[in-house]
């Protein structure tokens, strides 16, 4: 990123003089967080602009910008980490604790029946809150592993958005996706770095690391992503089927051995994406109180990596891949006045693992996750309590978070939230037992 | 000795072997169960209100809410300013107070300030040349005892406020004010009182506060507060009775876990059920305490005899032989006392009395689960040992002193068994003759304690004017202005005459008195012209001239806008029942006689006509009450027992107790007033246990003594009568505490309890054994005969119960808890009249766009005046089957982009369906759609105010036109409208819809909706909304603006709907999940 994108912000800014029904608004947001052992992990300030334009009568254009900035050094934005944007994404500058980007940018129009949405956006599919199946349109930032929330997390990709009204009710929906931006993983160093076997390859003592590449497919059009998805609304149901042929925004770490006999043995390491087809379906549908939400997908491959101990590691460059189905079900409860209560419960399970190796993957075979969330509001509605709790139940590893929020002013959010995080170090959650937080903060909207 | 030594012991047995072998799941699971059932708990809410023992649907109920509509009359707050001194309260200090204190009271939030009635508001009406002057008494008032002097003079002059306002000896005078919701008198009385503390009182004056009001706002508290003396004595007392009769402290521990399942969780199912906890609701844990101890008393009782005689057997195996030989008796003590308490259920005409025996018996029947379910697991557990005393006597074979106290009591009753049967009868006969003296009465404020500050205001000012306690009779012309006609108005004075005569009547007001004093003023002012005009027009034109020098409402207490309706407040000195049915019967029979005919037409209203009416009953209710629970305990016996002569037999012990009580009520003098009339049920319940052990236990010695009548009778004494004498003790003790309560219907009630249950336990004791004696009964001798087996026998250790009679005592018990259940379901129907249904088809036939499009500008405000601003565009549209409905939020930027979807299908059958855009999450989430009642996105509107727009459902409510009414609102707009009444149409619906009650004024001229009022479930009153900027836009009705302000939070909404356009075309694609991401 990238002079392209600046030419074109400015060639349309320039182009929009004469046009009117501009609207402009900001939110301003900081946060501070003071980490296990008292001391503070960021003060992080973010302003977020917003220009939604009408560029004739049938043509809207939507720009949303965001400057980041941190007094403290422990999230840490440029440098020691993966590349993972593409050659078209990515902050139009960054600094040691500052980035300003183009979050999302993008036009609306109708013409031929269709409403398409082009340029730089989200995409969510899916009906679960949190725990991803389907919701894998976008990649997303791991800066504070998943205590952002998902609208500043999930990274805007550049693609083409169609959706086609059929009948009264029904929808389908195209995306075309040119943008290879994958996952963004924390700094090295930084407070949420990744370090769990479940996601990266793991230190073995006296073994040297002696070769790093990675591999990122980065073709506009040869590696662009296509994803499909038909909506129904039947009898109460709202119904999905979805396709998406995508890479996997993780990278797979195949894990080469070299030397030996007399030279010290060395790690070679190729980070790789890999594609895949993944096949879904959601259903919702509200009983009185009650709504139920669903989602299955099917994953044609997916990979995993292998104990460093096993033989299997050498003979399959420490990645085993497979095909996975994973679900939620998810059951929301509004039968008290301002309350909600849901329950969700998530399971992947890995079949047809190549070459058979299933007993020497880090993670089990079938991985479940329980979500259970409450949020109550008061004084009609200018007061939030939320709680979330995802418990994992292979590894009894889990996570709180926890906030009270209070709309001060109608403009004017103020909020204090702890987020707190359980179970062994190597498990998902478990690795950042010793990063438990409170922060306070606030949002001003003008 | 382990549990491989188990011998089968039937069905029981196996049971009981199962709680005493998982203990600790049975205790778990026993305690969490209370603990989930708590959480309802605090929804429980108080209702002390005198209305409440009325059901909602009671006639003269009905009339007098409809009377307080009309008039804006209420049970109102008296306040008396009372001076002693030469010029009694007209001295110029006592009347500044008089001003200061009706001016403070109109700042309070629950008083309608403009109906105060005082010195202070009031007008001397005076006549002048050229017309009438209608002048504030207080108009010329200063500081020099002249001025006080001359109002005296002017209202000495004025009839109608002698004695109604001012004593006629000068030395007292009120302040009358008016409630707006009586649910919050509670709070509106203690801020009288505060505001009377910090009055500006000067030497002599005297300042008392009383009227039905103040008795409502004090009753809860005072209520409460002796509720909270009473409970923890009344479980201190308990604990110390098991302390002394067993020694051991995990048997009291016990005993009052059992105790709070039974109370706490029979409170959170009242809770649930969403009924009330009313005045004689106090007596409810109080009573729960002396019977839920019952039971284990039973069962400590037996297993530390069996401990205490076999001290080195297995524990557990005690307990499971305890569970054999006791679940019998307890089952059917709690049987009989459950349908005792289901009899009040059946007879009492008054919710708070019905559900009092409902929720009694309930309770008795949590206790019987806990006690024979709970309590053997957790001996188990604890596997406690008999104290070393019961131990000592049990190796000596000896008694305990409370042992050999019953067996001296068996032996004189044995030894002397005729004289006994005497003296019984000769009480039975005095309380046969006693009980036709009984007189039933009830006053109000005889609730308090003579000492209270409350009582001696009521005497105070009752002593010095006219009384507090009001009657209504409400004057019906057949046409507008029917009331100027001379004949209607010397109808009115005449029966005001009438009812003048009548005893404890002491004042009365109407019109006519307002006329006659015009009159007066308008012909010279002489006395002789105090008197009616007789002509028509003449009365009219009194009525313009008073309504053109003065305030126009000054009569609204006393006639309605169109001359049509009528109040008279007649005013008597005692409230209580016996001292005002006499007046009102005669009264009603004077109007049914001389005064209704086709012109005119007269209806009693007010509280004293509530109370009269309430009250006449309670005689007849009680002994129909008496006679079914009677009934059903005769019934349950014979079952249980298999001989209708035992049953007979079970009962004599409780009739002879029961007479006993009416023979001491009328010596002591006590009235069968509402606390009193209870206790019958609770006498026959209680009572009937004692009888009950004792006939069992004579069956089942019977056999073992081969049939030895006086072996079989001695035998009585030792156990079963040491465990029924503390059973007695618990009991009697536990309502011996309720005569130390504050609430004087509560002491009376406690003491003939205490007497009835000691005259049931010592005829169970000596009557019953002696007419055994006497008679020799086959349904003793007979169980003998055909070798049936008998529960208590503890020297046949092991038996088992035929499964049949298991069966049937369940079968008897879900029979009864059955009965119960659906008496507590069942809900009255009733429907829309056909007058409210046309209006409604009228409403909801206003055409309202097939679409629209259109700016909504929510603008919120709490109670501390903060403001937030909303600004959304909405869009609806009607399709075949629905309507769809689509938000989006544009302003402010935190909630920008927020949408809200909806399908809201013409089927009532099927459930909208409806979904929320949240950008923070960029997905749209299926959201329930069920809570109607909730409220919309933090507005005070709920979703289906939001969804009905002004329209009326009749499938939620039942409609019933109230009257015709012109109003203006604030906005300056105003309307003739119609006001209808809606109630839900059953609890159900209240419940979804968040509402008890409605009022909606609809403009005749559009029939749209201009005005509604809410009413909460409670009766509370909620919010109320008004429309505003109401005009035509493409020749539609449209109201551009709604505020609706929330009473219970203060908080208020304000919809402002802008740029409403009914024309431009709205694509269906807006209604659809995509235009909720996308904003358009």
């Amino acid at each position: 990123m990238n002079r392209s994108t600046l030419i074109f912000l400015g060639a349309t800014l320039l182009s929009t003089n004469t046009i009117a029904n501009v609207e402009v608004s900001s939110i301003w947001q900081s946060e501070m967080s003071i980490a296990k052992g008292s001391e503070i992990q960021k003060f992080e300030h973010v302003w977020k602009p917003e220009l939604n334009m009408s560029l004739s009568s049938d043509i809207d254009m939507t720009i949303i910008g965001r400057v980041l900035f941190d007094t403290q050094d422990n999230l840490g934005y440029e440098g020691d980490r993966l590349d993972t944007a593409s050659s078209i994404n990515g902050p139009l500058w960054e600094g040691d604790n500052f980035d300003m980007e183009v979050r999302e940018w993008y036009l609306d129009t109708e013409a031929a029946g269709v409403f398409w949405r082009l340029g730089k956006q989200q995409v969510v599919w899916g009906q679960a809150d949190g725990l991803k199946v389907l919701d894998v349109v976008n990649p997303q930032s791991y800066r504070e592993f998943i205590l952002q929330y998902f609208d500043d997390s999930r990274i805007p990709l550049w693609m083409v958005n169609a959706e086609i009204p059929i009948g009264d009710d029904d929808s389908l929906q195209l995306l075309w996706i040119m943008d290879q931006t994958y996952h963004d993983f924390a700094n090295t160093g930084s407070d949420y770095q990744m370090t769990s076997p479940l996601l990266v390859p793991q230190p073995v003592e006296g073994i040297e690391v002696a070769r790093f590449d990675m591999h990122k497919p980065d073709d506009v059009l040869k590696d662009s992503e296509l994803g499909l998805r038909y909506s129904k609304f039947l009898n109460g149901w709202d119904l999905s089927f979805n396709y998406l042929y995508h890479y996997i925004d993780t990278p797979i770490f195949y894990q080469q051995l070299t030397g030996g006999e007399g030279s010290d043995l060395t790690l070679e390491i190729d980070a790789e994406y890999k594609r895949s087809h993944l096949l879904g379906f959601t259903a919702a549908k509200a009983f009185g109180d009650w709504t139920l939400r669903t989602e299955l997908g099917y994953s044609s491959a997916s990979y995993h990596l292998l104990e460093n101990s096993k033989p299997e590691f050498i003979t399959h460059r420490g990645i085993a891949k497979s095909k996975d189905i994973s679900s939620v079900v998810g059951i929301d409860w509004q039968g008290l006045q301002d309350t909600m209560l849901s329950l969700q419960w998530f399971q992947s399970s890995l079949f047809d693992i190549e070459g058979e190796i299933g007993s020497s993957l880090v993670r089990p075979k079938q991985n479940h996750i329980v979500s259970f969330m409450y949020q109550q509001n008061f004084a009609n509605e200018n007061w939030q309590l939320e709680a979330l709790a995802l418990y994992g139940i292979e590894h009894h590893d889990s996570s709180i978070q926890l906030e009270l929020s209070h709309m001060l002013e109608d403009n004017l959010k103020l909020w204090v939230t702890a987020d707190i995080f359980g179970g062994d170090s190597s498990t998902l959650f478990g690795q950042f037992n010793q990063t438990d937080r409170l922060s306070v903060g606030f949002e001003w909207g003008f | 000795m382990t549990h491989k030594k188990q011998r089968t012991s039937g069905l029981v047995g196996n049971l009981a072997w199962l709680l005493v072998n998982y203990p600790k799941s049975v205790v778990i699971v026993s305690l969490m169960l209370m603990a989930a059932l708590l959480t309802s708990l605090p929804k429980l809410y108080k209702d002390t209100r005198s209305d409440a023992f009325l059901a909602d649907d009671n006639p003269a109920l009905i009339y007098k809410n409809k009377v307080r509509v009309q008039f804006g009359l209420s049970d109102p707050i008296v306040i008396a300013v009372v001076n002693q001194g030469e010029h009694g309260v007209f001295n110029p200090k006592s009347l500044a107070l008089v001003s200061w204190l009706s001016e403070e009271l109109a700042n309070l939030d629950n008083i309608n300030s403009d109906r105060i009635t005082s010195l202070a508001t009031e007008n001397n009406i005076s006549g002048r040349e050229e017309g009438m002057d209608v002048v504030p008494f207080f108009d010329d008032l200063t500081e020099k005892q002249s001025s006080a002097n001359e109002v005296w003079r002017q209202v000495s002059d004025f009839p109608l406020y002698m004695g109604s306002l001012v004593a006629h000896n000068k030395q007292a005078t009120l302040v009358v004010a008016e409630l707006l919701d009586e649910n919050n008198v509670e709070e509106t009385y203690q801020q009288i009182l505060s505001l009377v503390e910090r009055s500006p009182k000067s030497v002599g004056d005297e300042i008392h506060v009383a009227g039905e009001g103040a008795v409502s706002g004090y009753m809860g508290s005072y209520i409460d507060a002796d509720a909270q003396k009473l409970n923890p004595i009344a479980g201190l007392v308990i604990t110390l009775i098991i302390l002394l009769a067993f020694r051991r402290a995990s048997a009291a521990v016990l005993a009052n876990v059992i105790i709070a399942a039974s109370v706490l969780i029979t409170l959170a199912v009242m809770a649930m059920a969403d009924v009330p906890f009313f005045v004689i609701t106090n007596a409810l844990p109080v009573i729960l305490i002396g019977i839920a101890v019952a039971d284990s008393m039973h069962i400590f009782s037996h297993y530390f005899d069996l401990q205490a005689h076999r001290p080195e057997e297995d524990k557990k195996r005690l307990i499971v032989e305890t569970l054999i030989e006791m679940w019998r008796p307890i089952t059917l003590t709690t049987l009989t006392t459950v349908a005792g308490f289901i009899g009040l259920y059946f007879a009492a005409y008054m919710p708070p009395f019905k559900y009092f025996g409902l929720f009694t018996a309930l309770g008795v029947a949590i206790a019987w689960v806990y006690s024979l379910v709970f309590l053997p697991a957790a001996m188990a557990i604890i596997q406690p040992t008999a104290s070393k005393n019961m131990a000592k006597k049990a190796k000596q074979q000896g008694h305990d002193q409370f042992a050999s106290l019953m067996v001296k009591l068996g032996k004189v009753t044995l030894n002397n068994h005729k004289t006994v049967i005497t003296v019984f009868a000769l009480i039975m006969f005095s309380g046969i003759f006693a009980a036709s003296h009984l007189t039933v009465d009830e006053d109000r404020i005889a609730t308090f304690h003579p000492s209270e500050r409350l009582y001696q205001a009521d005497k105070a000012i009752n002593h010095n004017l006219d009384g507090t306690n009001n009657l209504d009779i409400v004057i019906e012309a057949n046409e507008a202005e029917g009331l100027f006609e001379p004949e209607v108005l010397n109808k009115m004075q005449a029966l005001q005459e009438f009812a003048l005569t009548q005893p404890n009547v002491k004042g009365a007001t109407s019109i006519v008195d307002y006329l006659k004093q015009m009159n007066r003023s308008l012909n010279g002012g002489s006395r002789d012209l105090y008197q009616l005009p007789t002509d028509k027009a003449l009365i009219a034109q009194y009525f313009l001239i008073y309504s053109a020098s003065s305030d126009p409402t000054d009569f609204e207490e006393e006639i309605d806008y169109d001359y049509r309706v009528a109040n008279m407040r007649v005013q008597f000195n005692r409230g209580s029942y016996q001292y005002t049915k006499v007046a009102i019967e005669t009264i009603q029979e004077y109007i049914n006689q001389q005064f209704n005919d086709t012109q005119v037409t007269a209806t009693l209203s007010g509280r004293v006509n509530l109370n009269y009416h309430w009250i006449k009953d309670l005689g007849e209710s009680h002994f129909v009450g008496l006679a079914i629970s009677l009934l059903l305990v005769w019934l349950v016996s014979a079952l249980l027992f298999k001989s209708f002569v035992a049953a007979s037999f079970a009962l004599i012990p409780v009739v002879s107790s029961l007479l006993l009580v009416y023979a001491a009520m009328v010596i002591f003098g006590i009235e069968l007033g509402v606390g009193t009339s209870m206790f019958a049920s609770v006498a026959i319940g209680l009572g009937v246990d004692f009888a009950i052990h004792t006939i069992d236990r004579l069956r089942a010695t019977f056999k073992q003594t081969q049939g030895d009548w006086n072996k079989t009778l001695t035998a009585l004494y030792p156990l079963t009568g040491r465990a029924l004498f503390f059973n007695y003790i618990a009991i009697a003790l536990g309502f011996g505490v309720l005569t130390s309560s504050q609430v004087v219907p509560l002491t009376n009630f406690g003491t003939i309890v205490f007497i009835s249950v000691s005259t049931s336990f010592f005829a169970s004791m000596s009557l019953l054994p002696a007419l055994i004696k006497a008679f020799k009964p086959t349904f003793i001798s007979h169980a003998f005969q055909q070798g049936e087996q008998n529960i208590m026998n503890t020297q046949t250790k092991t038996q088992s119960p035929s499964f049949a009679r298991v069966l049937r005592s369940l079968v008897t018990l879900s029979v009864i808890t059955s009965i119960g259940y659906l008496a507590l379901t069942q809900t009255a129907q009733a429907s829309s009249s056909p007058e409210a249904i046309e209006i409604v088809n009228k409403v909801n036939n206003v055409d309202d766009g097939q679409q629209v499009t259109r700016k909504l500008t929510m603008t919120l405000t709490d109670k501390r005046g903060k403001t937030r601003v909303r600004e959304t565009l909405a869009f609806r549209k009607y399709y075949d089957g629905e309507k769809r409905t689509v938000l989006f939020y544009k302003k402010p930027t935190n909630v920008k982009a927020t949408a809200f979807l909806t399908f809201d299908y013409k089927d009532t059958a099927k459930e909208d369906d409806q979904w929320l855009y949240l950008p923070a999450m960029r997905k749209v989430r299926r959201i329930s759609a069920s809570d109607r009642g909730d409220y919309f996105l933090g507005t005070d509107f709920t979703y289906e105010d939001m969804m009905l727009e002004g329209k009326l459902e009749l499938t939620d409510y039942n409609f019933t036109k109230l009257r015709h009414e012109s109003i203006s609102l604030a906005s300056g707009e105003s309307f003739e409208t119609v006001v209808l009444e809606g109630t839900p149409v059953s609890k159900e619906v209240a419940k979804d819809l968040g509402y008890g009650r409605t009022l909606v004024w609809i403009d005749t001229k559009t029939w749209v909706v201009v005005k509604a009022d809410y009413w909460g479930i409670k009766d509370k009153r909620l919010k109320s909304l008004v429309m505003g900027d109401v005009r035509l836009v493409n020749d539609i009705v449209t109201r551009h603006k709604l505020t609706i302000n929330n009473h219970k939070t203060g908080h208020q909404s304000i919809f402002e709907f802008s740029d409403v356009d009914y024309e431009s075309e709205v694509k269906d694609s807006l209604f659809t999940k995509r235009a909720l991401k996308q904003g358009k």
